[in-house]
């Protein structure tokens, strides 16, 4: 039913779609022969190729291996726009602005935790509310400290005694994007997130324990602190409904201004205006602000994290270790530097389904990673495994410094729910050592393994293309859903 | 048009499987069955609607700059109401429709956890693909929610 978009294979992980008609450039997808057949079957090239007709683009419109439909722009999309005719799409981030991922690493050993695994899991599902509009009865935020909130991000939160400093060494951009104003957020997305901060949200978030299972680079794993059966927890959720009105809100903004800046637009839901229109730097500004909210919402789930841990292994703070290894955002544009045809230039980098992997020695690598590259947190399905591995040079020359972010859907959520039918997902999962904990059997259904593709046919893309390099695979032990 | 599986009722919606998100397809005789269907299907994304007490009426109020954004933008007010409030509506009445401004209504009531069915999460409903076409004097519309 797609239509045939002209696809040339470039090398074993490489295919190009060539400039044609509108595109102002062309597309460059990262993939292995096994997954493009997957990926023609939808329209997510179609959309690699709309991305490439916007104004300003610098590069190739670039997609990642975990590249699947998504609205408007892929997900798995990269896309550079030049500051002076190029464009931000509020749909080349997505609703769920500042999407990321954390990761947290333990002194304790696989052993040491699996007996109290179950209580674990269920601690964490009682002091972290997840699942459909969840909310913290114990925490509405006024507006003069949602403002705060959006202001500082992480940075708000350890210093209302979410977490330490030291955290904040640890996250992209130190938890907290410049420039963002909390006055351009509208008043129904601040309703929104007033009581959802420090909540997991529903769909793919959760909270994780696992373990190392596998080493691929001892001494990066080393330098990332990381070790063999070494206990570690993820996070994954975003800005929650808070987000997720500002996308909304700058849409309908954006359908306007792409009209009176005559811009043409092959899908509304592409719909941008210039990087130095004001509409433009208003929706960065705004999505600055969700970013930081995400931000701090990742830096209280780790509190509570923190102290549930210790409720249940009975350990104080210097036991447990539980450090943040990174957070990664993996739906944002960001202004960056980037070398392009030999000259540096600013440029609004969008990331959807996409993570920054910038390598050793770049300057917003952080300090602990200036040797390594920036940690990269790709998760998998809660079934199977997720990877953290670093950024290159090779990322930073070929994807402006971008590579996958997950596993991607396979199978629409009414397929998944087909395959699970009849099925105890719990308890299959439980019989591999899984446990889980969901707010809905629903969501626990839609988010089988099948669902996904094998993350590490995901990763592999990106490490045999260079775009980034495997340092540890982490397998679950338990899981909290949304 | 489409009828209800196992019956000769006319269907007022029906899920599109979409990888990544999922699809709504909407029925209705006017435009204005057409936007409270569409309220409906949302609400059946959400939770098990059936399970929906009337205990309690929104008033809602939205505009758009054409009427397939004002569908969006329906939806989208709708699933703020639930984030904010909780709340949820098992039926919609549209009280006045133009191109560019609806008023309408929502009985339902609050969305409690004990009582009601976690179905699917939508974070918003997107302008990809949308379309409102008139089929058969009746109208058909789509829209691609964000899950």
């Amino acid at each position: 039913m797609a239509p045939q978009v002209k696809l040339r294979q470039v090398d074993e992980y490489r295919w190009e779609i060539p400039r044609e008609g509108k595109m102002r450039t062309r597309g460059l997808i990262f993939a292995s022969q096994k997954m493009i057949s997957k990926i023609q079957e939808d329209q997510s090239l179609q959309q690699v190729a709309n991305v490439a007709t916007l104004p300003g683009i610098e590069g190739a419109s670039l997609a990642m291996p975990d590249i699947h439909w998504g609205y408007g722009f892929p997900i798995g999309g990269v896309a550079a726009f030049n500051l002076e005719e190029g464009v931000v799409s509020p749909g080349g981030v997505g609703y769920d602005i500042n999407c990321g991922v954390r990761l947290l690493r333990t002194n304790l050993q696989r052993p040491e935790v699996e007996p109290s695994i179950e209580e674990l899991v269920n601690t964490l599902f009682r002091n972290i509310p997840s699942g459909l509009g969840s909310r913290r009865k114990d925490l509405k935020l006024s507006v003069p400290t949602l403002h705060e909130v959006m202001r500082y991000g992480a940075a708000w939160a350890v210093k209302n005694g979410y977490g330490d400093k030291d955290d904040l060494a640890h996250i992209e951009a130190q938890g907290q994007i410049s420039g963002a104003d909390p006055e351009l957020v509208s008043d129904f997305a601040k309703d929104r997130g007033k009581d959802q901060l420090g909540t997991l949200g529903s769909g793919n978030h959760f909270v994780e324990v696992g373990y190392v299972l596998d080493l691929y680079d001892d001494d990066l794993a080393y330098k990332l602190g990381l070790f063999r059966d070494q206990i570690t927890v993820i996070v994954h959720t975003g800005s929650r409904g808070l987000g997720h009105q500002v996308c909304d809100d700058y849409i309908k903004v954006m359908l306007k201004a792409a009209q009176k800046y005559g811009i043409e637009l092959p899908d509304r839901q592409l719909c941008c205006a210039p990087l130095s229109s004001p509409e433009g730097k208003q929706y960065l500004a705004a999505m600055a602000a969700a970013a930081n909210f995400a931000f701090a919402n990742r830096q209280m789930i780790t509190h509570w994290v923190r102290e549930s841990c210790q409720q249940v292994l009975q350990m104080g703070p210097k036991d447990l270790g539980l450090e943040l290894v990174y957070d990664v955002a993996h739906n944002i544009a960001k202004i960056e530097e980037h070398r392009v045809n030999g000259k540096t230039k600013k440029l609004c980098v969008h990331r959807k389904g996409a993570t920054r992997a910038f390598p050793p020695g770049h300057p917003e690598t952080p300090a602990a990673y200036q040797k390594t590259g920036q940690p990269v947190l790709i998760p998998g399905d809660m079934g199977r495994y997720s990877f953290v591995l670093v950024g290159t040079e090779q990322a930073l020359t070929e994807t402006f410094g971008s590579t996958c972010h997950g596993a991607g859907r396979e199978m629409s959520r009414h397929a998944a729910m087909k395959v699970a039918k009849g099925r105890n997902i719990v308890r299959e999962l439980a019989a591999q050592g899984i446990v889980v904990r969901g707010a809905g059997r629903g969501t626990i259904d839609e988010e089988i393994s099948e669902a996904y593709k094998d993350v590490e046919e995901v990763v592999e893309v990106a490490h045999g293309a260079g775009i980034s390099k495997k340092v540890a695979k982490l397998k679950p032990l338990g899981v909290i859903k949304g | 048009m489409t009828t209800a599986p196992g019956g000769s009722r006319k269907a007022k919606y029906r899920q599109l499987p979409h990888t990544a998100d999922l699809g709504l397809r909407i029925w209705g005789a006017t435009r204005e069955e057409l936007f409270e269907n569409a309220g409906a299907a949302l609400a059946a994304v959400l939770t098990d609607r059936r399970r929906l007490r009337l205990q309690k009426t929104e008033k809602i109020m939205v505009e758009a700059p054409d009427l397939e954004a004002l569908l969006v933008a329906w939806l989208n007010h709708l699933l703020y109401l639930y984030d904010v409030d909780a709340f949820l509506g098992r039926e919609y009445q549209i009280l006045a429709l133009t191109p560019q401004r609806l008023s309408a209504q929502a009985r339902g009531e609050t969305y409690d956890p004990e009582r009601h069915v976690a179905r699917t999460a939508v974070k918003a409903a997107t302008y990809h693909h949308l379309e409102i076409v008139n089929l058969n004097g009746g109208w058909q519309a789509t829209v691609i929610l964000d899950l």
